[in-house]
């Protein structure tokens, strides 16, 4: 029966088969996953998009694969996401005003950290 | 030098300890509560009763915009109290989110209607643009801007603390 198992091969599941997000270029896919790893889950107490499958998130990840298909930035999606749910849910804080002593604290603590070890009393 | 050191030894640990006071201690006992103003955003969806398509200019004026669906239990708590909120006449518009339309009508006919307007949200794609993250929340909307967002059961307590507050300071209804 080597037909038959031939034909068998051809109706297989894997046949019909389909990525669960359909991107047309790579890169595009590549984009996606970086942004969900970047993005909390607004539902979650910790975790990222790309590990939730909570109701919100999914529908959130194909809100994105939506806005990576009109060719916006990952800057905009960004800001998509957090002016609806809060600036929290992006893993890495806006470089901004309010945001300069959160990212430069840790030179500042080193620079006075160096200072009083250099100058210190002897 | 060591006398920059001993000031510093005190006053470094010292504004440490005040600093975790006044952030700690923020006056924030309502965390489900939001008040950054944003505009309300555009859609196009269907109205839950009949087929009637619905735009952002179909509602107008100031009023609640209730987020429920038929599958959760707090809407189901929450709802004696909007009843209350619209028979004291604050004009409530509903937005069915991810529900079967058959479903929010059996439930709407069971338990009574204190919307205006309910807009039928299947998808959630109206929820998503507004930051909703489940039922039941609630939004403020005034002059086509909202201006509080509460995430949670709204009851008598959250009325008069997290709505009131703003509904008076701005003479809205």
């Amino acid at each position: 029966m080597p037909i038959l198992r031939i034909f068998l091969i051809f109706i297989s599941l894997n046949a019909f088969s389909d990525t669960l997000y359909n991107f047309t270029e790579e890169s595009q896919e590549i984009r996606f996953n970086n942004l969900i790893k970047d993005i909390r889950c607004p539902k979650c107490t910790s975790g990222s998009l790309s590990s939730s499958n909570a109701p919100i998130s999914e529908d959130l990840k194909l809100k994105i694969v939506d806005m990576i298909k009109e060719n916006k930035t990952d800057q905009e999606i960004k800001e998509y996401v957090a002016s609806r749910f809060g600036k929290e849910s992006l893993y890495e804080p806006d470089f901004n005003k309010s945001t300069y002593f959160l990212w430069f604290s840790p030179f500042i603590f080193l620079f006075l950290a160096l200072t009083f070890f250099l100058f210190r009393p002897k | 030098m060591q006398l920059i050191f001993k000031i510093l030894i005190i006053t470094l640990p010292t504004s440490f300890i005040l600093m975790f006071y006044f952030f700690l201690n923020e006056n924030d006992s309502y965390p489900g509560a939001n008040f950054v103003e944003s505009n309300l955003p555009e859609f196009k969806l269907e109205s839950l009763e009949n087929n009637e398509i619905l735009i952002k200019n179909s509602l107008g004026g100031d009023f609640i915009l209730n987020v429920w669906a038929s599958w959760c239990i707090t809407c189901r708590v929450e709802h004696s109290y909007l009843m209350e909120l619209s028979n004291d006449g604050i004009p409530i518009v509903g937005l069915n989110y991810k529900d079967e339309r058959i479903d929010g009508i059996e439930w709407i006919k069971k338990y009574g209607n204190p919307y205006q307007l309910i807009i039928h949200d299947l998808k959630g794609s109206f929820a998503m643009d507004l930051g909703v993250t489940g039922a039941p929340e609630t939004f403020l909307i005034h002059d086509g801007k909202i201006v509080a967002h509460y995430q949670g059961e709204v009851n008598k307590m959250i009325w008069n603390d997290v709505f009131m507050p703003i509904i008076e300071d701005r003479g809205i209804f």
